[in-house]
């Protein structure tokens, strides 16, 4: 080392391009390497959000047994032809940008209950989830919400069973309306309400907002089948 | 000798958060669960460890002038492979964890036994300051996590340990202390450890 100086610049330039393209090769090539295995879990884990929200345990059931089919809907709730899996998991990756090409996943169960993805913002990130639906289209049979970043034990207390499993047995529809259900600050009053979560008051009207503009893009599906009743 | 010193001083005489007052603001940010915590802890034990090793490794060549900058490029690549691994391996942990991951780089405590310690030293022993910087931070983590669950949410690790019957909604005497959940508690119970480790240790105490 005492043949160069270490502080000239000539040095310091090299030293920092070698230093760059080394650590620049090695996180490429562990991206690269782990992409695959990380794109499983990603996939496996929106699988099981949806066997969970159908109010089974993952453990358990697996998607398979429990979902009989995934469809992509168009805006007026009819079915788009040639969409396979792979496209309708792909469209949960982006679903803002799903919606707004007028495409819908649903994923039908096989004892007539829907699932479908909602999609929303927290205080402090994206927040998401799959709600369920029992066949008469109007009943909550189970919900899923996960989150990026809401602070834990507030706002990300919406993972818990004990949050979750207070959607369970309320109804979206007043009448013909899409009321969708909302967390209430103060306590539920009706069958369209839960208990919010306190200090996370933010995060529950992202919640509310999620829910509500993410059940009335199905709105049509809904009313056609809610009618075949 | 002197490894073993490098190894336990940080747990309790050189404590990172409560003697050096190091990585304060992410053991606010960490500590309303203690599974974060834990997570988070061993983490931080991981990247102080190999980002004191590599720099130590690298320190007779670095150009002084850009140390800083160096310092930075190999912490942050570290934090970003352990996060790709978390990913990959463990992708629940990881999602328990999810931004504070990132929030590893901008963690005092590693670029200050970098720029402290490893830069004057010999690798292993750079490599064991690291490991017991990070035993200490994750120590303080997971005392002051215990308390703000524990007080908090009325649970440990997500299991509730405080009996139901006790809670005012179930006819009992007892509700969760709200503001537990709040950043600034834990900087009041981190004033409080300082409080308890200083009267204990006379030395450190400032005249």
């Amino acid at each position: 080392m005492a043949k160069f100086n270490v502080n000239s610049n000539a040095y310091i330039i090299i030293y920092s391009v070698v230093m760059v393209v080394i650590v620049a090769v090695l996180l490429a090539v562990t991206s690269l390497s782990l992409q695959e295995r990380q794109g499983e879990n990603i996939l496996n884990e929106k699988k099981q959000q949806i066997v969970k929200a159908l109010g089974e345990d993952p453990a358990t059931a697996a998607y398979g047994d429990v979902v009989a089919e995934a469809a992509m809907l168009d805006k007026s709730g009819n079915k788009i032809e040639g969409k396979n899996d792979a496209d309708i998991f792909n469209a949960l990756g982006d679903l803002t940008a799903s919606f707004d090409a007028g495409e819908f996943p649903i994923f039908k169960a096989k004892n007539g209950c829907v699932v479908v993805p909602v999609y929303g913002a927290g205080l402090w990130g994206p927040i998401w989830g799959y709600i369920a639906l029992e066949p008469d289209m109007n009943t909550v049979k189970g919900i899923v919400m996960d989150h990026s970043g809401e602070t834990p034990g507030l706002g990300a207390e919406i993972t818990t069973s004990n949050v979750q499993s207070a959607f369970v047995g309320k109804t979206i529809f007043e009448g013909d309306e899409l009321v969708s259900v909302t967390m209430r600050k103060g306590g539920a009053t009706n069958n369209h309400e839960v208990d919010a979560i306190s200090g996370g008051t933010k995060t529950c009207d992202g919640v509310n907002e999620m829910l509500k503009s993410g059940l009335t893009g199905y709105l049509p599906y809904f009313n056609a089948n809610k009618s075949n009743k | 000798m002197s490894n073993w010193k490098n190894l336990t001083g940080p747990l309790s005489s050189n404590n990172p958060v409560i003697v050096q007052i190091l990585g304060i603001c992410s053991a606010l940010a960490v500590t309303v669960k203690m599974e974060p915590a834990l997570v988070m802890g061993l983490s931080v034990i991981v990247v102080t460890a190999f980002a004191n090793l590599v720099m130590s490794l690298l320190r007779n060549g670095i150009p002084s002038r850009i140390r800083i900058i160096v310092q930075l490029v190999v912490i942050a690549a570290l934090v970003i492979l352990v996060d790709q691994f978390l990913k990959a391996f463990v992708y629940d942990v990881s999602k328990q964890l999810s931004v504070y991951v990132g929030l590893i780089i901008t963690n005092c405590i590693i670029m200050g036994r970098v720029e402290a310690y490893a830069l004057g030293n010999k690798p292993w022993d750079s490599f064991l300051d690291g490991v017991g910087n990070g035993l200490g931070y994750a120590a303080i983590l997971l005392i002051v996590a215990f308390f703000r669950e524990l007080f908090g949410s009325g649970t440990l690790f997500g299991y509730q340990v405080i009996p139901d019957s006790w809670y005012i909604a179930n006819g009992g005497f007892y509700s969760n202390v709200g503001i537990m959940l709040f950043p600034p508690m834990a900087l009041i119970i981190v004033g409080v450890i300082i409080w308890v480790h200083r009267s204990f240790n006379k030395d450190l105490q400032e005249k």
